[in-house]
């Protein structure tokens, strides 16, 4: 009993040492990174007219590097830094519904941003009215899968450690 | 007759007794209730059992035991103490009512009546028909253990308890069916497993209310987890004690239904089956690119086929470096129409190969390279890039270590061939969309069934896309909530 008294208590300790916020972070990142090789790919396949290094590299710099796979790689990495951001969003505003469509739909919005709202900033994409039919769904398949595989994740998260604190709660309070 | 509660008392007529389990078990009418009648001290007895259940020479050494009474004791008062105690074995019982009478002789124990008392007594002689323990076909391995589960619960039972000695290893037996009366065994570690899940798990089997479950562990399954028209597993199925002994550890729940080898493993997600028991027995390293040739094997055999087909289609999509890639000629059948063909003629000579004796297969295999492979060809009914990607997404369905994922695939496979025929790159992206969200959504007892990759969970996946050395792993997943989080101490 005492053994697994003292692994219970180690257990908390590991589970604090990484809060929910900072794994929500992670995902967010992790699903960035994830998502935007996929963009790299579909660019490579002809799938889609824009690449990752088309948005955060390209828009501003017309260097040599950022046209081969150090632009590529580099363009991955701050997609990845600026889907932690994503992932803030969703966890203060969203974090509460588990549902996997809540998360598609967050994708699909954030699509609907980056390509209409903030489009004027990138100069190296075209206005959604030019783009191809094929450009346009390859993308919104892909930002719905990053709002599934980061909204979800962080929904999930949040319910699962929320009802295991109302388990230990409901344990302790009967012993 | 007294009855009480509703159920019907042993009754002091040796007789009556008689009469009513002839009419009710049809004695003497069906030809394997067998029935003896002796006479011990001067008083009748009778044992009832089923023949081909019970072993014969126990019975016998019992019956010349209870002979012997005659010789040796003379006390008739006392004879049911006397009988009892010479009843040479370890498992005897006494019964009262006649349900009891009927359920025991139908389960394979010999009841024994006394004429003149009111209770009977069970002794357990019990051996049901069967095969010893083997290596299961579908899951062999190159090292480790060769025992596999049997049609036997309580052999299966035994072989899982040999494994973890644990004292908190629970077996709990339930029955189900009102007619065949088929033990299912719900066994889970006490202190590990989430209690939760297993009073779900308890009561959906105890709700099951049909007359009988002759395809066991499936129709088990179906009762559980209710999957519509889902093609993919929702659990898993082992049929080797030692990934099961494995699940247990790690906070699994085991469901073994009698007469089947196969035993249930809840909760399962997507990933599970891709593991295979081989990779464990490797060394990290080779087990970790086991690993990821499997994935990619299995990758293969779910988009390899449209993603082609999709660059046929449209060779525009292919940069420059892959652009050889695409039929050379193009045949005189549209080239879905081949892919659907062939993927058929594989079905046809998988489902042949299931029910072909050894001695045909050989000519079976012939058939398949030389007639239909070349052949088909040469007569311009195929194109030759067609059969190697149809042969590449079958072998990547072989390689998938769960028979009903490998089914499953297949079958995704082909819808997205068809989707990717009709509407081409939008048809392809949208159904790989569709087919990806609909998993994700999808959960088998409460458990997301892709996680840790949609719900994300690092240390999960690593220990998914790595085979991570045993002294490592440390913790339990997390996905089968466990009451204690740790296999080993963390030094």
């Amino acid at each position: 009993m005492a053994i697994t008294k003292a692994n219970k208590l180690e257990q908390n300790k590991h589970e604090g040492a990484m809060s929910l916020l900072s794994r929500s972070l992670l995902t967010g990142f992790i699903g960035g990174i994830l998502w935007s090789a996929f963009g790299v790919l579909f660019y490579y396949f002809n799938f889609t007219e824009t690449a990752p290094r088309s948005f955060f590299l390209r828009s501003w710099l017309t260097d040599e590097w950022t046209s081969t796979w150090l632009g590529d790689v580099v363009s991955v990495l701050m997609a990845g830094v600026t889907s932690v951001l994503a992932a803030f969003i969703y966890y203060s505003l969203l974090k509460k519904i588990n549902v996997l469509w809540i998360g598609v739909l967050y994708g699909v919005i954030l699509w609907g941003i980056v390509f209409y709202v903030l489009n004027p900033v990138f100069t190296n994409i075209p206005p959604v009215t030019d783009m191809d039919r094929h450009s346009i769904i390859s993308t919104i398949c892909l930002y719905s899968l990053y709002g599934a595989f980061v909204g979800y994740s962080i929904s999930y998260d949040y319910h699962d450690t929320v009802l295991k604190q109302v388990q230990e709660k409901q344990q302790s309070s009967s012993r | 007759m007294r009855e009480r509660r509703g159920k019907r008392l042993i009754s002091r007529k040796i007789k009556e007794n008689e009469g009513y389990l002839k009419q009710k078990l049809g004695v003497g009418v069906s030809f394997d209730l067998g029935y003896r009648e002796q006479t011990i001290l001067g008083q009748t007895i009778q044992l009832y059992y089923v023949t081909g259940l019970c072993e014969t020479p126990i019975i016998v050494e019992l019956l010349e035991e209870l002979v012997n009474i005659n010789d040796t004791e003379v006390d008739q008062n006392k004879i049911a103490e006397i009988i009892k105690n010479r009843l040479v074995h370890q498992q005897v019982t006494t019964i009262q009512t006649m349900d009891e009478v009927v359920d025991q002789v139908l389960t394979g124990l010999i009841v024994l009546f006394i004429d003149g008392v009111r209770e009977a007594f069970v002794i357990d002689v019990r051996s049901y028909p069967g095969r010893t323990p083997e290596e299961p076909d579908t899951e062999r391995v190159i090292r480790g253990s060769r025992d596999g589960y049997t049609e036997n619960i309580v052999e299966n039972t035994a072989l899982t308890r040999r494994r973890i000695r644990d004292e908190r290893l629970r077996n709990e037996m339930l029955k189900v069916g009102e007619r065949s009366k088929t033990d299912v065994c719900v066994s889970y570690l006490q202190d590990v497993a989430d209690e939760g899940l297993i009073n779900l798990i308890k009561s959906k089997i105890n709700e099951i209310e049909i007359d009988g479950i002759s395809m066991a562990e499936k129709s088990v399954e179906e009762f559980i987890v209710k999957r519509g028209f889902i093609p993919y597993p929702l659990v898993r199925f082992t049929e080797r004690p030692d990934v099961a002994a494995n699940h247990l550890l790690e906070g699994h729940v085991l469901i073994i239904v009698d007469t089947s080898p196969s035993a249930i493993i809840v909760p399962t997600t997507f990933f599970h089956h891709l593991q295979h028991a081989e990779e464990f027995h490797q060394a990290p390293l080779i087990g970790t690119s086991i690993r990821w040739l499997r994935f990619s094997a299995i990758l293969m055999s779910l988009y390899l086929l449209p993603l082609w087909l999709l660059f046929v289609m449209e060779p525009t999509l292919l940069p420059k470096a892959l652009s050889f890639i695409g039929p050379s000629e193009e045949g005189n059948i549209p080239i879905p129409v081949q892919i659907i063909l062939g993927l058929a003629g594989i079905e046809f000579l998988r489902m042949a190969a299931i029910h072909t004796p050894t001695p045909l297969s050989t000519a079976m295999g012939l058939i398949a390279a030389v007639l239909i492979g070349q052949i088909a060809i040469d007569v311009g009914l195929f194109g030759s890039e067609v059969i190697l990607y149809v042969s590449l997404s079958a072998i990547g369905g072989y390689v998938t270590p769960s028979y009903e994922l490998s089914v499953a695939n297949k079958f995704v496979n082909v819808v997205l061939v068809v989707v990717t025929a009709l509407f081409g790159l939008i048809g392809f992206l949208v159904g790989v969309l569709l087919h990806i969200l609909l998993l994700a959504n999808l959960s088998a007892l409460r458990t997301p069934y892709l996680w840790p990759f949609i719900p994300f969970n690092l240390k999960a996946l690593l220990h998914i896309i790595f085979r991570i050395p045993i002294p490592y792993s440390n913790r339990r997943p997390s996905i089968v909530h466990p009451e204690n989080n740790y296999r080993q101490p963390v030094k």
